[in-house]
């Protein structure tokens, strides 16, 4: 038995002899095209991209860091990025927002930038499908599909609230209702119709499936904030929970009061 | 025609050697991975790899004209013609 198979096959050894090994693979790879200036800059590129993840993921995960055993050599699932990248890109993934779906589902990506995916309803496709929606994010619809029979249905059906018994909605809403300071009674009614009109200043929120996705740079402060925005997004969709029991007690007043909102900025008594 | 005006002794007398990314890449594949680069290491890198970029399209675009370089009739006969 040669010491190197003894190396090989201690238990507690064998991850760091396997590295160890793609890691001098890596490097023969490197050295058989060595002089070839194009293929330099590429592994300058690849090192220094490498480089820069490792340290961000030693800086927002010590701990997993140091127990790490995958690879630094080795490739992962994104095929550009090695095990240990990868590893990070899942923890972002698992503990602070959702990565590696809609967008990022090729193994061939290059993740040196990164996209979010879209939380919420899209108005821009050409079939609006209403079925699944919360009622009070219906509600916000109704400015935006007034003459859209199918929403005034709805509450007629599940409520007995009719179109002609509310006030007549205006085009084009108050500039009171984009207002960032509002009162305890406006803000929920001014936060549902931000959250309609795809205008909260949230990107989750902001973006659409139809528009070209935003590039988001590998940095603390970006996966920080994305990680913020993220969880307040999620925080907007359980806030239409109350307005859904407002809405169960009492439909006709929502609406009223929702619609006054919209046209006048304050709401009638 | 002078020596000096050669083609090949026109891309000898450039002051390029070899390209600096080379360098630096035989010199980032020696160390490990776990050794993480400092912030002038980094920088450095950057640097390098815009010299080194700048220095391939340089040579590409020598190689592209030297390609569109129209033949000329030489003003004496090879031996052996």
């Amino acid at each position: 038995m040669t010491g190197l198979a003894g190396v090989a096959q201690d238990q507690e050894n064998r991850p760091y002899f396997g590295d160890r090994l793609v890691q001098s693979l890596e490097y023969l790879r490197f050295k058989a095209r060595s002089h070839n200036a194009i293929f330099a800059c590429e592994t300058v590129s690849r090192v220094v991209s490498e480089q820069h993840k490792y340290r961000l993921y030693i800086e927002m995960f010590p701990e997993q860091w140091k127990q790490s055993r995958k690879s630094l050599y080795k490739a992962g699932h994104f095929k550009a990025y090695s095990e240990r990248t990868n590893e990070f890109y899942q923890l972002v993934n698992d503990r602070c927002f959702p990565l590696l779906e809609y967008w990022h589902d090729d193994p061939d990506l290059e993740l040196e930038r990164f996209a979010i995916p879209p939380m919420n309803f899209d108005l821009c496709c050409e079939e609006v499908d209403f079925a699944g929606l919360r009622d009070s994010y219906l509600a916000g619809l109704l400015f935006y599909f007034a003459e859209d029979d199918e929403i005034w249905s709805f509450f007629s059906e599940k409520y007995g609230v009719e179109k002609k018994e509310l006030p007549p909605i205006k085009a084009s809403p108050h500039a009171k209702v984009w207002r960032e300071k509002q009162n305890a009674e406006t803000k929920p009614y001014s936060d549902l119709i931000r959250l309609v009109d795809h205008s909260t200043g949230n990107p989750w929120l902001d973006v659409t499936h139809c528009q070209y996705p935003e590039l988001f740079e590998w940095n603390k402060e970006t996966v920080n904030w994305l990680t913020e925005s993220y969880n307040a997004a999620n925080q907007s969709f359980r806030n239409l929970e109350n307005l859904d029991e407002r809405i169960e007690e009492d439909a006709q007043k929502f609406l009223y009061q929702l619609i006054s909102f919209w046209n006048t900025g304050k709401i009638d008594p | 025609m002078p020596i000096n005006d050669l083609p090949a002794e026109i891309l000898r007398a450039e002051p390029e050697r070899i390209n600096p990314a080379i360098i630096l890449a035989d010199r980032l594949m020696r160390r490990d991975a776990e050794e993480l680069l400092t912030v002038e290491e980094v920088a450095e890198a950057e640097n390098v790899l815009a010299i080194g970029t700048h220095e391939i399209d340089a040579i590409e675009s020598h190689h592209k004209a030297f390609l569109k370089t129209p033949a000329s009739a030489i003003d004496y006969i090879p031996v052996g013609f």
